[in-house]
């Protein structure tokens, strides 16, 4: 049985197939563009292209993410906390925390072994901790998105933001641009002050031992390493956790048919 | 006679200066803030002084206030902005019991005493939403110069909801606002409303008593009068000084310790 699960998030659609709730089979992304349901038929069509599928193949779609009500032909929709948290748990089986930094919201979630949420705590109202930022910055020191990881980890003495705010700290940064600051370090000082804010997130929900970081940010080796500094902890992160939450959408997907095809009177 | 005293407020954005007799204005000066905070917080007071037609010699005192106000390397005192601002709003307004300054960066609420001192206050300056710079990164989203928005708004008939808080995320709704067809007036007026509701939070926290005077850079924007003037449901004060005001508590304060009283 495939399922797909679909993640309709405010930078990139996600979507990733899985086979029988065990294997993934494939996995595509789009730029959304302010148009959500747009772009995950477009993933859709791809995914399906991709690995040959014609209608009737797709068992079960499920959708997560802020733009999972806008996309018509779901079966399921799922919030991006218990989808992000399932795929996390299929990514590194046994881990109990799990940090998603996204374009435009950041969430700290404890996990139990299988995978269900115990606790969790979110910011999606401030851009200060959220992709976004490093967007921004990226924008006004006029270094290309793709290149800001790789500069930031050259720095030699990471220059701290402390402005909490994304638009105040852009003042902060532009001064630290006059006094010659080397560029590389005030890259490094903004990765960490994300870093610095995820961390309190996830001392909110609590963290003992190991963090799988997953979203956006994942494969971003300056965020990694940002957050490890941080928290002085193990981070796994695996290019895949940018998926997570549409792996974990197909998972939960996966379960609801299973559910719902089983033997009468046990399924809701 | 006695002599002048000037008041220096060095903000995030522009400098102030204002020169005082006896209660009374002898000059002002406003220039922008650049990265030399020193040579700008000389020059409000050079400028101030040519508005005044006074000889440096004539000012007895100087004292500073604002966020910058410790790199004044003249001055002989220095005074927190939230105590001249309350002093400023009570010289001007002798019956204000609140004052809302909204300035470049960051947004207090001051209760004051009828003598002008502060009883209470609550401030804003960690995040951009609720102060100046929120209109100005929403106004150049929309194309417009800051100075323009606050007329325009009032021109509104439909206004739209900003939803958003955050700076950030406010200046991407009012792109999304712009692609669905919106008048930017609808758009501006929704964002006043914004930085409205932002400032009540704030004002309900040291509580709210008549007379409310609004003072800061923003307060020269007609739009945000208006706008937070409805929210409260009572008339606020505004003064063609009240950018002035934080330079206008300086001096005043300044002019104490030149008849030998107590300096707030």
């Amino acid at each position: 049985m495939i399922t797909c699960g679909l993640d309709l998030g405010s930078g990139v659609v996600k979507g990733a197939l899985i086979e029988d709730g065990r294997k993934i089979l494939n996995t595509a992304s789009r730029p959304t563009r302010g148009n959500p349901s747009s772009a995950g038929q477009q993933v859709l069509e791809d995914l399906a292209e991709a690995e040959n599928l014609v209608p009737g193949d797709l068992a079960y779609l499920c959708t997560t993410g802020f733009g999972r009500y806008m996309f018509p032909n779901r079966q399921l929709q799922v919030s991006d906390i218990t989808s992000s948290a399932k795929g996390a748990s299929f990514l590194r089986p046994g881990t109990r925390h799990v940090l998603d930094i996204g374009a435009q919201s950041s969430r700290a979630i404890r996990i139990s072994p299988t995978g269900k949420v115990l606790k969790f705590k979110m910011n999606e109202k401030c851009a200060a901790g959220a992709g976004r930022f490093v967007e921004r910055c990226s924008k006004y020191l006029q270094v290309p998105m793709e290149d800001m990881s790789a500069r930031a980890l050259s720095a030699q003495k990471p220059k701290l933001i402390s402005s909490v705010c994304a638009v105040l700290a852009e003042t902060e940064i532009i001064n630290n641009v006059a006094e010659e600051v080397p560029l590389p370090d005030i890259l490094m000082g903004v990765y960490l002050s994300l870093a610095q804010r995820a961390y309190s997130l996830m001392r909110y929900v609590g963290i003992e031992s190991e963090i799988t970081l997953v979203g956006g940010l994942v494969h971003s080796e300056a965020m990694v390493r940002a957050v490890r500094d941080t928290v002085h902890m193990g981070v796994n992160a695996q290019s895949e956790g940018h998926y997570a939450a549409a792996i974990g959408a197909a998972l939960l997907g996966h379960q609801r048919a299973v559910r719902l095809s089983g033997p009468a009177g046990v399924g809701n | 006679m006695m002599k002048a005293a000037a008041g220096i407020d060095i903000g995030s954005t522009t400098a102030k200066c204002v020169i005082l007799r006896d209660g009374e204005l002898l000059g002002k000066s406003l220039n922008p803030v650049g990265v030399n905070i020193v040579r700008d917080a000389e020059e409000a007071l050079r400028l101030a002084l040519v508005d005044a037609r006074l000889d440096r010699s004539e000012v007895a005192f100087v004292t500073g206030t604002g966020y910058g106000r410790f790199k004044i390397a003249f001055g002989q005192l220095t005074v927190t902005e939230i105590s001249c601002h309350a002093r400023g709003a009570h010289f001007l307004f002798p019956r204000t019991r609140l004052v809302i300054d909204i300035g470049g960066q960051d947004t207090k609420a001051i209760r004051v005493n009828e003598r002008g001192e502060v009883a209470d206050f609550a401030m804003n300056d960690k995040c951009a939403a609720g102060t100046g710079r929120f209109l100005d990164v929403c106004a150049g989203a929309l194309g417009y110069d800051v100075a323009e928005i606050g007329p325009l708004s009032l021109e509104a008939r439909h206004p739209v909801k900003v939803t958003s808080t955050c700076t950030v995320f406010a200046e991407s709704e009012v792109t999304s606002h712009v692609s669905r067809g919106k008048d930017p007036k609808d758009i501006l007026a929704g964002l006043h409303a914004s930085i409205a509701n932002r400032s009540l939070s704030l004002l309900q926290r040291v509580g709210i008593e008549p007379e409310v005077t609004f003072t800061g850079g923003v307060s020269r924007n007609e739009g945000m009068v208006r706008a937070l003037s409805g929210r409260l449901h009572m008339p606020i004060n505004v003064s063609p000084l009240s950018q002035y005001m934080g330079a206008i508590g300086a001096a005043l304060a300044g002019a104490d310790r030149l008849r030998g009283g107590t300096a707030s």
